[in-house]
């Protein structure tokens, strides 16, 4: 028998602290890691496959199960590639209206994040407050779209209802209160020294390796470098808002935390604005292949009967053609590639999720922590593994 | 025959039948309290208010299925926790819940026994029953159980240290070991050791919270690092005793600082075993606050913090009560 | 990127460096979240109220006369991300199309509410009803006579 001086422990699949079905198999020299290897698929569905085979429109519900925990903005960055590949234009106030959601969808992500983070290093009270705000923007997920944790609200060509006099209350209420209870994060937190050496430099990378293993998102920010889709390639008129983009300097779990919790507040903020300024005018394009036509119209005319017919039953034709178009979405840059081949159904889509370049950075930055701190570092990198696996 | 026999078989019944009613109360105090914390109501649905919750959880565990893995050293897989809970039980014994009663003209004292060595009797089988916690996590045959099992050890070795010292001031003060003597030495409200001795309360209440494995130092059982550690294959009622033994071991650590440092039985007004008991569970209601609040340590911080920082201030105030104390008498 | 539009978070956070003072503030904190009332709420006896757009189980809708106002043009089954409607048309003698057989399995269904946005006729709809439970998977694939009347078994 062979001498070996080191233990191998699986982490996960069901761990409570691996976010899902994450499995890591670490190799340990007492409670060091040595060697680590992430393991993912077992939340496998095709997703990708599945697209091939549906067309544009049904697609949208699919990009919910992406990223479950920010699904609105996994709904916008499908909707703005297939727009991009046809080539229309989305009203002012379904993109104000879009902002909103994909924000909300932000903050909804971050809560998740914040809640188990916290809940994994042990303070277990954090989740339970973060899960009261997140309750809030679900109620108000259902209030416009009807569903609260995946809404499928925006779709290709503008979003799917107009917003009710209450959702816009709603907002308003939460954004008026959202900045005192995030005061409460921090209060628990923030300069907890417990806090702070459990994660100050742990996980560290430097911002050449960040962008050498394909980091993005807060992950990457945390490392210093400014990078963030809304401001490096506006969409879905971002250009308008006023926001900053937080960034750290150690590229530690620390300061990936600090990224998340301005980012809370600059998220707020863009709420704000895009709720203040929000445009009168429709909230779906008119362009006959993709909207549908209203329901008056349709017992009406003859012919938008048959428009709402060929929109729903056989889709909306899109030119052949390839782009990759990314936006930001809670967790990074979430890339959609779109090979379109004329037909109603794309010829391929490939995702680029930002959770699995996290992951797999994994490795670089669990050797030499110990088994407490790579907890930390999951926690603190925030995959999601229906985006994984997908 | 009645004082030697009969007596101290009825204190014991009472006692035992008593201390595990309050401890079980103890779990739903805990799980309602944290659910207040966290802005939800806790156990509702068993009885008003989720009163008789820990009944329905004994009848649930106790119909659960035993498993006891392949891996597992079966001898002492199960041996582990009937150690854990027996030494925990017997630590009520010394305990001094209350002032001498008198019933049917016969006085009667509010303790099982009353050595001469009543606090040392604590720490040694403190430390004896959590040997339940290293063999138990040891013997599962579970790599997270093991490393639990690891922690448990080191944690012990390097608190008891601290408690010890913690202690020892306490028993410069009163000049004695028994329990029953360092309550009476705390009947006036400015005598008690938590106003002279508040250097030693604090390593105290830091190194017990760590003895009993609660959050912020609950390395041997951290649920997100290591899946609930040493106790991770066990279940039913096995189960059910680790946990009985833990929230014993949490009703003595909280009565040990009432005895110890907030004057035991003595206050106006109530009667002195109302008094104990609300001592006892103010301070099993920190202990739940101090849980719902901070994060965990990491585990080399929690030894740095036990011997660079927390063994060293208690071995000061050892010396520093000592030069008082012979400067005074 | 402009300068201005960047924070740095991490400027002063050599300065964090007090045990008791943060730890101190937390447990006020939560000291004062404990005297707040519960957010939570008893859930089978209290209950949140759905909202008007709420994507629960199917139903079919009826007209005055209390026939179908479904006329079986296949246009839900078409649109359905998951394929959990399956229609057979059939016409009387008048040349009226009615559904022979309208199944929809509620276990495939993603609630996405394309059918009811798609329906020409406004003759499916999504209803509020969120709790639904069966003892078979086989009986939650809904027939016209249970989507006639959802709900009425999970409402009593």
């Amino acid at each position: 028998m062979s001498e070996s001086k080191t233990v191998t422990l699986n982490m996960g699949p069901h761990h409570p602290a691996t976010h899902g079905v994450l499995r890591v198999v670490l190799e340990l020299d007492g409670e060091t890691i040595v060697n680590a290897t992430p393991v993912i698929g077992y939340l496998h569905r095709g997703i990708e496959k599945i697209c091939e085979s549906r067309t544009y429109q049904q697609i949208l519900p699919l990009t919910d199960r992406l990223d479950y925990s920010a699904a609105s903005a996994n709904n916008l960055g499908y909707c703005v590639a297939v727009e991009k590949l046809l080539g229309i234009e989305v009203p002012k106030r379904a993109q104000y209206l879009r902002v909103i959601m994909a924000e909300f969808a932000r903050i909804m992500g971050h809560h998740l994040w914040l809640g188990t983070h916290a809940l994994d290093i042990g303070a277990m009270t954090v989740i339970f407050y973060a899960f009261r705000d997140r309750e809030m923007i679900m109620a108000m997920n259902e209030e416009i779209a009807g569903y609260r944790l995946t809404p499928s609200f925006i779709r290709i060509g503008g979003v799917a209802y107009e917003a009710t006099d209450d959702f816009i209350a709603k907002v308003r209420k939460f954004v008026a209160w959202f900045p005192k209870a995030l005061e409460g994060y921090h209060q628990l937190l923030t300069d907890n020294k417990i806090w702070t050496t459990r994660t100050m430099n742990i996980g560290k990378i430097s911002a050449e390796e960040a962008i050498n293993h394909g980091l993005t998102g807060p992950s990457l920010r945390g490392s210093g470098v400014a990078y963030d889709v809304r401001k490096a390639f506006p969409y879905s008129s971002y250009g308008d808002f006023d926001f900053k983009i937080p960034i750290g300097e150690n590229g530690d779990v620390y300061d990936r935390y600090l990224v998340r919790m301005e980012e809370f507040k600059q998220s707020i903020a863009i709420i704000a604005q895009a709720i203040e300024n929000l445009p009168s005018g429709p909230v779906m394009t008119d362009n006959p292949l993709v909207a549908s036509p209203s329901q008056p119209e349709v017992q009406t005319d003859i012919s938008a009967l048959i428009r709402r017919f060929m929109v729903n039953a056989k889709g909306t034709p899109v030119p052949s053609g390839e782009l990759y178009s990314a936006v930001e979405g809670a967790k990074g840059e979430l890339g959609f590639y779109l090979v379109g081949d004329g037909s109603e159904q794309p010829y391929r889509l490939k995702i680029r999720s930002s959770c699995f370049y996290l992951a797999s950075a994994l490795p670089r930055l669990l050797v030499g922590h110990m088994v407490a701190d790579a907890i930390a570092i999951i926690g603190s990198l925030d995959v999601v593994l229906g985006e994984i696996d997908r | 025959m009645t004082d030697l026999l009969i007596i101290p078989i009825i204190k014991m019944l009472v006692i035992f039948g008593v201390c595990l009613f309050f401890v079980a109360y103890t779990t739903w105090i805990e799980r309602k309290a944290l659910g207040h914390f966290q802005l939800r109501y806790g156990p509702m649905r068993v009885g008003y208010h989720g009163l008789l919750q820990p009944l329905a959880d004994a009848v649930k565990n106790f119909f659960k299925e035993e498993v006891v893995p392949d891996n597992a050293d079966r001898a002492v897989f199960l041996m582990a926790p009937v150690i854990s809970i027996s030494f925990a039980v017997m630590l009520l014994a010394v305990i001094p819940f209350g002032p001498a009663m008198t019933i049917f003209g016969k006085r009667i004292d509010l303790y099982l026994a009353n050595p001469s060595i009543g606090i040392l009797f604590i720490l040694g089988l403190a430390t004896i029953g959590s040997y339940g916690t290293i063999l138990g996590g040891w013997s599962s045959g579970n790599k997270y159980g093991y490393m639990g099992g690891l922690r448990a050890s080191a944690m012990i070795i390097s608190y008891e240290l601290s408690l010890a010292f913690a202690v020892l001031s306490i028993i410069m003060v009163t000049g004695s070991f028994s329990l029953v003597d360092m309550v009476a030495a705390q009947q006036h409200f400015w005598d008690w050791n938590i106003f002279r001795e508040p250097v030693a309360f604090l390593v105290f209440m830091i190194s017990g919270i760590a003895e009993l494995n609660r959050t912020p130092f609950d390395m041997p059982e951290a649920e997100s690092e290591l899946c609930c550690g040493y106790n991770i294959e066990y279940s039913s009622m096995k189960f059910s005793l680790f946990f009985l033994a833990e929230y014993t071991h949490l009703f003595v650590f909280a009565s040990l600082v009432t005895t110890l440092f907030l004057g035991g039985w003595h206050g106006p007004v109530l009667p002195g075993l109302v008094w104990f008991f609300v001592k006892t569970f103010a301070v099993i209601f920190v202990c739940i606050w101090i849980r719902a609040t901070i994060p965990r340590l990491r585990y080399d911080k929690v030894m740095k913090l036990e011997w660079k920082f927390l063994l060293p201030v208690a071995l000061a105030n050892v010396i520093a009560t000592g030069v008082v104390v012979a400067l005074l008498g | 990127m402009e300068k201005s539009d960047i924070i740095n978070v991490s400027k002063n956070r050599g300065e964090k460096g007090n045990y008791v003072k943060p730890i101190l503030k937390g447990l006020q904190f939560t000291m004062g979240n404990f005297f707040k009332k519960p957010v939570t709420i008893q859930y089978p006896d209290q209950k949140t109220v759905r909202s008007q757009r709420w994507r629960g189980l199917h139903k079919l809708n009826v007209d005055e006369k209390g026939e179908l106002k479904c006329v079986a043009c296949g246009l839900c089954a078409a649109v359905c991300p998951s394929q959990a409607i399956t229609i057979l048309a059939r016409e009387d003698e008048g040349g009226t199309r009615h559904p022979e057989k309208f199944e929809v399995n509620e276990l495939r269904c993603i609630f996405c509410g394309f059918c009811q946005d798609a329906c020409p006729k406004s003759a499916i709809s999504l209803t509020k009803i969120y709790e639904y439970v069966n003892y078979n998977r086989e009986d939650f694939v809904f027939d016209i006579s249970i989507l006639k009347t959802t709900g009425e078994k999970w409402n009593s």
